[in-house]
């Protein structure tokens, strides 16, 4: 099953990875994984959750030192004690948090820690400035501007900023962790512009996602690890998706979206000429016991936000909220909660998870009252529903004990989803809800909702993910600019009408023009 | 073998040491152990049962505080106003007792009730206002200071009755009648963090506010409780300080905050939010009170004093913190 990386190397590799295990206390995250790549090459890294890509980056990026094995950067050993030493041999990585500073400028946070000087120490503003925009023009982006706030940029464009950054250090070796996890299509389609531009340079590119359709149309090479151990390394044009998932899962997947019809209920939550300026703006919807309502639209145009009006995290200043039948008035979470309210949200980084604490206090932090009694806690019942979760979801853990930001990406995403639902709740709020996570677990997560809906569960689901909003909906609303500007059946939803729809004014703008 | 077909077994991950002896409040109480056989062995007088059960008796009005000190601590936050608070219900004790005509009871009502009052202030300006607590407490620290001042006009009020002098100088089953006070606070504390909804969101409003309240905590009214319980509490240690020393004075309680702040950190409570225990807060009481005492009867000049717990507090930082880089395995 193993292929020999080295037969199919296209050119002399600039990194060459070899034997590398790595251990963690409770787990063996990578046992001995060759890797390599070449320049001028993309070379994709694929796996389940918790299969350890992103250790294996971060060894080479020089964040943790591996126990065994060794680095060759142009086929001479390297010492990769700490980041910096990767950044000198040329190795830049953007990881899957983003770790820009909001505050500083676009130039500011490319130049962070290698500012230009001039004389007597001091920060040469002209030249970072105009280093900026030199790396902005050979990438031929001219909508971002060097002195913008990065805080005030959209995800898309934080992560061209961190790209610039890579290539501000003449990086050779450029590691995209998740990339594309919280990026719309179309920003998809400008960062593989730009990863085309670098592939042209001679950059070699390595590139970790769970959306396999990307991997065919940028990669050149791809490597599946599964468990820690190195499964295959094929060429893309060797192989086919339904062969890399039997690679990746050791066994075939059906079906990625079943959801089922069943048969519609009453309106569990009715929102009239809702509004919170100023993102939200009259939005009126409904969503039935037993309904997926699918919302789409581009980042920014409101979905996040109208969630969180409804959630109670921004109250509403105007209209209307009715939970099943009944007028609320939702002023706080805590009180959304009590209503049969639940909302997994999009960061899971910030908003969703506790990163210090255990697996097991993240699952009962949602449900404290359901294994609490008289304010105690009952620890035998609070270890049941994480035990239970873990199984439910699957969650790749050494322990209930451990911390739950030391999880993989995937596996901390089922556990902010997994708390949620120990609630037992009546509607149920999903803010991308399979960012990051694998195709196995993806299709069990479908699969799950679409069992909680079949048991009266209303699921009102935000989804960037095209493929996901017309598989799993049996509705589509789709926002622009804080509105609901269209609204399609499962019947005559497709992928052009909500793409047009989510770009409507700009289009309508330019006829106008 | 995949994840999805596998399910993990809930097992205690394995570790050379056990996890409790890597804990910040063992080593701690090693360390407090250590000082005590060196400065018994210097002092005849020191490791008597006498002379502990004394400096337990002296420790109780900072260790009331350091209390709810250490849940505040644990949120992010810090009360910096409790020695000020101290003051000014000492004075309103004094002023109510002696100027207002209220029988002794009842000005004891009225100062803890004014203490959790000036504790809510501070709660109330800081979730609603979101004024930084450093920033909210600092201010109050001045004010309360000043009100207290105020009242007193430097006057100072003794003569209480000889019963309310019980509660500060007597014994109660062999032990000073105030430290069982503190041990029925420490336990009940104790309790509340380990076992409680509401000791949990303490860690987890510490450890990420956002995800706290997006979880459906109630994270502003949990603040307002600690802060308006960390007035009482200043105000009951008013009322058991003013016992001991039979007088009241405006000045009452001045540097408190030090002493309460020091212990909860020398006890491994972080600073920045999400860790500590009441323990470790009791063992870092007992390290302060203790340092001090065997100091001075060793010799040691009072500045000394002030020198050696500044260095085990420094030291403690550090052991604490190459702690946590071991914990998180890096
Ligand atoms: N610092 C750490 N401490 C303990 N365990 C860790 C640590 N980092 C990673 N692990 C464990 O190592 C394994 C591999 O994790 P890794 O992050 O490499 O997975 P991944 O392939 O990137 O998954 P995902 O697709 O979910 O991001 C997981 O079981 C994870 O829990
Ligand atoms: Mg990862």
């Amino acid at each position: 099953m193993t292929t020999d990386p080295h037969s199919e190397t296209p050119a002399a590799p600039v990194l060459l990875v070899r034997a590398i295990e790595k251990s963690f206390p409770g787990v063996r995250a990578l046992s001995g994984v060759s890797f390599d790549a070449a320049r001028g090459e993309v070379h994709a890294l694929l796996g389940e959750n918790g299969a350890g890509k992103s250790t294996l980056i971060k060894i080479v990026s020089g964040v943790f030192p591996p126990d065994r094995g060794e680095v060759l950067v142009d086929g001479r050993q390297v010492d990769l004690a700490r980041p910096d030493d990767a950044r000198r041999a040329g190795i830049a990585t953007i990881y899957q948090e983003l770790l820009l500073f909001p505050e500083l400028t676009v130039a500011e946070n490319i130049f962070m820690g290698h500012v230009p000087r001039a004389a007597l120490g001091r920060i040469d503003w002209r030249a970072m400035h105009e280093k900026t925009n030199a790396l902005l023009a050979s990438l031929e982006i001219h909508d971002l501007r060097a002195d913008r706030v990065v805080g005030s940029l959209s995800v898309g464009n934080r992560q061209r900023v961190e790209i610039l950054r890579a290539l501000s250090q003449d990086a050779r070796i450029l590691i995209m962790d998740e990339p594309t996890a919280a990026l719309t299509e179309y920003d998809v389609t400008r960062l593989f512009d730009i990863v085309r531009k670098l592939k042209a340079r001679g950059v070699a590119v390595i590139y970790i996602s769970h959306r396999l359709d990307e991997i065919f149309e940028i990669a050149d090479r791809v490597t599946v690890l599964r468990d820690g151990a190195h499964v295959a390394t094929k060429r893309v044009a060797d192989t086919d998706a339904a062969d890399l998932v039997q690679l990746m899962v050791g066994r075939r997947i059906e079906s990625l979206f079943p959801k089922i019809t069943v048969p519609i209920g009453q309106p569990v939550l009715e929102v009239k000429d809702l509004e919170r300026r100023p993102l939200t703006k009259n939005v009126s919807l409904t969503v039935c016991a037993g309904e997926i309502v699918g919302l789409s639209g581009l980042v920014g145009s409101g979905r996040s936000e109208l969630a969180q009006t409804i959630f109670g995290v921004t109250p509403a200043d105007n209209g209307e909220i009715r939970i099943a039948g009944q007028k609320v008035d939702i002023r706080s979470p805590a009180q959304a909660r009590s209503l049969g309210v639940a909302y997994v949200p999009e960061d899971r980084g910030t908003q969703g998870l506790v990163r210090p604490m255990t697996v097991r206090e993240n699952f009962s932090l949602a449900a404290l009252g359901k294994v609490a009694f008289g304010g105690f806690i009952d620890r035998g019942a609070e270890r049941k529903l994480a035990g239970d979760g873990v199984k439910r979801f699957a969650v790749k853990t050494s322990s209930l004990e451990q911390i739950a930001g030391k999880l993989s990406g995937g596996n901390q995403q089922k556990i902010v989803l997994g708390k949620w639902l120990a609630n037992g709740p009546k509607l149920l709020i999903l803010d991308e809800p399979t960012r990051g996570i694998d195709v196995g677990a993806k299709a069990e997560i479908h699969r799950l909702m679409g069992e909680l809906a079949a048991q009266g569960l209303a699921i009102l689901m935000i989804s960037s993910e095209l493929p996901e909003v017309l598989g799993m909906s049996d509705r589509v609303l789709v926002m622009r600019e804080g509105r609901i500007v269209a609204e399609f059946s499962r019947e005559e939803v497709t992928q052009e009408s909500i793409g047009a729809a989510m770009m409507g004014s700009r289009e309508n703008a330019e006829k106008a023009a | 073998m995949s994840a999805m077909s596998e399910i993990p077994l809930p097992h205690p991950a394995k570790r050379v040491v056990p996890w409790w002896l890597l804990r910040h409040e063992t080593m701690l109480a090693v360390i407090l152990l250590i000082a005590l056989v060196v400065l018994g062995g210097l002092n005849s007088r020191f490791l008597t049962l006498d002379n502990l059960l004394n400096q337990g008796r002296l420790t109780t009005e900072v260790g009331l505080i350091a209390l709810p000190m250490t849940f505040i601590i644990i949120t992010g936050g810090i009360d910096l106003s409790v020695g000020s608070i101290v003051g000014f219900c000492a004075i309103l004790l004094g002023y109510s007792w002696k100027v207002f005509g209220f029988p002794l009871p009842l000005a004891i009502c009225f100062t803890l009730l004014a203490g959790a009052a000036a504790g809510f202030l501070n709660g109330i300006v800081i979730t609603r206002v979101k004024v930084p607590p450093l920033i909210m407490t600092i201010a109050t620290l001045a004010l309360y200071r000043g009100l207290a001042e105020g009242i007193s006009q430097a006057r100072s009020v003794r003569g209480y009755p000889e019963w309310f002098y019980f509660i500060g100088q007597e014994n109660l089953f062999g032990v000073p009648a105030q430290l069982w006070l503190l041990l029925i606070a420490i336990v009940v504390a104790a309790i509340v963090l380990d076992r409680t909804t509401f000791g949990r969101s303490l860690y987890a409003i510490g450890n990420n506010e956002t995800a706290a309240r997006f979880s459906g905590l109630p994270v502003d009214r949990v603040k307002l409780i600690i802060y308006t319980l960390s007035g009482f509490m200043a105000g009951l240690s008013a009322c058991v300080l003013v016992s001991r020393v039979t007088t009241t004075r405006s000045d009452m309680g001045m540097g408190y905050e030090l002493d309460v702040i020091a212990a909860v950190v020398l006890g491994g409570t972080s600073i920045f939010g999400g860790v500590g225990t009441i323990w470790g807060t009791v063992v870092g009481l007992a390290m302060i009170q203790l340092l001090k005492n065997g100091l001075a009867l060793t010799g040691v000049k009072g500045d000394a004093t002030i020198v050696v717990i500044g260095t085990v507090l420094i030291l403690s930082t550090l052991v604490a913190s190459s702690l946590q880089r071991r914990r998180e395995g890096v």
